[in-house]
């Protein structure tokens, strides 16, 4: 279901247009239509409210990205993603704070970008360390030892020694002008904006350009029959840990990209809640990469929404309020399960479907 | 040596719940194939309703009957409404529905009934230990333990003896055949359902009987994933071992680790170990060894 059918006319001649990402002048249009309302025209327009939802939806887009890299390219199903994000975080702000920059790095402002860079790789060897059972187990077993990277890293070693380091209990105050990317200070929402989301292109730019090569491909035999892809030549052990790397390395981006959206950080930003609901992101959103950021888009407006129906409630009922995150919770189960149930192939099948219907027009095939 | 016997009679004793409720999650995969994430929020549930009728003056037995009657219906609904339509979906969606599940109790628990820890008044247990021998056990967790062994058998019995337990066993050995003899896989399924939420109804009220009832619970009934894998996801005697030898692990971790590692090394030691234990034995003990071909 990855190809859509193209508008008659339309053929392709050699393989590198056929494994082109803009085929046709018309998705060549819409696409740079979409950057330039993402890159201009959302911050003009959006106010700080409705910014703020639209970092919560990159910072969970660049989660899922990860999730569905292991689970929808890999077949490694993982409960535990949240604990590879909380490791960049942890590692970019102890990075920041702690590490003896020399003067120049701090007044040109490049200690953030290169923090990000060594937590995503920090927590892309922290998630091979956790993938190694991978080996030997996968499945059910697989969902297992993900959990239990969840507890180890995040309710153990994060919570009981990490957030000690400085001795100043739970959390790590982050002194607003601390996170700074050359000579912007990244303290308004705007500006986290354009972080979030030029971090997310060149995310999706990275995932969307692996998946087409060799990596990709083997990545995608081992997800279809594992057996056969190593008769086919492929290592199986070399190319699922590469791929706990690279889910890994952007968990570690999305971690230490949420930083800047943070005051302060503790260990309860990151529970296994977060790990589950990165996996029925991209249940609900559907398979590729447009379905995890679908899937994002989905689940915070769906939120959003919620609790913009529950605060004019709470003038006849008071207590909606301290009641919402329970009604979140049931409500986030449901959808789970109603998607499953009733949708298994998420919204992104419906998107393609859509996008068939017009591409095809006026004929049915 | 003193602290030595009493971490390992603690450790039994509350292993013996841990196997009561592995018992039910085992049911649940031998029988419908379903990995049952819930089951935290299941104890959960448990322990909350038998709280509620004992604080409604009930005697303590009685608002476990009630519980298991709870259990019986919960259990039949959350099969008939969620997981029978799933029979033959792949393993992640199968897995994830049960995953929405433990949401959808978690957030209705907490909505019920709040988030503060809440004691069962008067203490069913009296709070001095007993003594035999040298050894001092904990009233609490005596009573619990003889209560979880006591439904065990009964479980067991149940599986082993009735027609009901007979047909269930047929089908968890082979469907296709169970179902040429006549027997109902669809009641089968609602059995083993009704089955775990009972046994982990029953395992959270003793749980809640220990320190009280809130939301860890919930995570003490996680611990089960941990002693399956130990035990072997499909093995019922596997449970037993399994569930006792995670009680044991986590207090002799909490007794012995506590000074190398300070804090939560109880909580963790478990799932350390899982993990760990499955790079060596993924089938565990007594688990049927999958063969894969192509």
């Amino acid at each position: 279901m990855t190809k859509v059918w193209l508008p008659c006319g339309h053929y392709h001649e050699n393989y590198a247009k056929d494994q082109g990402w803009w085929q046709t002048p018309v998705i060549k249009g819409k696409m740079i239509l979409l950057l330039f309302i993402v890159f201009v025209v959302f911050p003009l327009t959006l106010s700080g409210y409705w910014l703020s939802v639209a970092n919560m939806i990159g910072y969970t887009a660049l989660g899922a990205l990860g999730v569905q890299l292991l689970i929808g390219y890999a077949g490694l199903i993982t409960l535990g993603h949240a604990a590879f994000i909380a490791v960049g975080a942890y590692t970019s702000t102890l990075l920041i704070l702690k590490f003896p920059w020399p003067e120049f790095i701090v007044t040109l402002g490049l200690a953030y970008p290169i923090s990000i860079l060594v937590a995503a790789i920090v927590a892309g060897l922290w998630s091979v360390l956790f993938g190694l059972p991978c080996v030997r187990v996968k499945g059910f077993y697989l969902i297992l030892t993900t959990m239990a990277a969840q507890f180890i890293t995040v309710d153990f070693i994060l919570t009981q020694y990490v957030s000690k380091i400085g001795g100043r209990g739970q959390a790590f105050s982050l002194p607003p002008g601390t996170i700074k990317i050359g000579p912007w200070v990244i303290d308004t929402d705007l500006r986290v904006y354009f972080l979030m989301i030029t971090l997310l292109v060149l995310t999706v730019m990275l995932m969307a350009n692996l998946l087409r090569t060799r990596v990709g491909r083997a990545w995608v035999a081992i997800r279809d029959n594992d057996i056969a892809a190593e008769t086919l030549g492929i290592s199986i052990v070399r190319y699922k840990l590469l791929n706990f790397f690279v889910a890994g390395f952007i968990g570690g981006i999305a971690g230490a990209c949420w930083v800047a959206n943070l005051a302060a950080l503790s260990p309860e930003h990151f529970p296994w809640f977060w790990s589950l609901w990165l996996v029925g992101v991209i249940l609900i959103g559907g398979a590729g990469i447009d379905g995890a950021i679908f899937g994002s888009i989905f689940m915070v407006m769906v939120m959003e929404l919620l609790q913009m129906a529950a605060i004019p409630l709470s003038e006849y009922w008071p207590r909606i309020l301290i009641f919402f995150a329970f009604i979140k919770d049931m409500a986030f189960g449901l959808a789970i399960c109603a998607f499953l149930i009733y949708e298994p192939r998420g919204i992104s099948y419906r998107w393609w479907q859509i996008k068939n219907y017009f591409n095809l027009w006026p004929f049915s095939y | 040596m003193e602290l030595f016997l009493m971490t390992l009679t603690t450790g039994i004793m509350v292993g013996g719940i841990y196997a009561l409720v592995a018992l039910g999650w085992v049911l649940i995969y031998k029988c419908s194939g379903v990995l049952n994430l819930a089951m935290g929020e299941l104890t959960l549930f448990g322990a909350y309703t038998t709280l509620s009728f004992y604080m409604l003056g009930i005697p303590f037995i009685l608002s476990i009957l009630c519980t298991l009657i709870i259990g019986i219906i919960l259990g039949i609904l959350v099969e008939r409404i969620f997981l029978d339509r799933l029979i033959g979906e792949p393993i992640l969606a199968v897995i994830m529905v049960t995953v929405g599940l433990s949401f959808f109790f978690k957030g209705l628990i907490e909505f019920i009934w709040g988030t503060d820890t809440r004691v069962f008044t008067p203490a069913i247990f009296s709070l001095k230990p007993f003594t035999i021998g040298f050894l001092k056990i904990s009233t609490v967790y005596f009573w619990s333990f003889v209560l979880a062994i006591v439904l065990f058998l009964i479980f067991v019995a149940f599986f082993k003896y009735t027609r009901w337990g007979l047909s269930m066993q047929a089908t968890a050995d082979d469907e296709t055949a169970a179902l040429s003899l006549g027997v109902s896989a669809r009641f089968v399924y609602a059995a083993s359902w009704a089955i775990a939420f009972m046994a982990a109804g029953v395992g959270g009220a003793l749980l809640g009987n220990i320190n009280g009832v809130n939301i860890s619970v919930g995570y003490l009934g996680l611990l089960v994933l941990p002693a399956v894998v130990l035990g072997g996801l499909n093995s019922v005697p596997g449970a037993v071992v399994g569930g006792i030898t995670i009680g044991v692990l986590q207090n002799f971790a909490g007794t012995y680790l506590d000074a190398f590692f300070p804090g939560g090394v109880k909580e963790i030691f478990p799932f350390a170990f899982m993990a760990i234990f499955l790079l060596f034995m993924p089938y565990g003990l007594w688990g049927w060894i999958k063969i894969e071909r192509m």
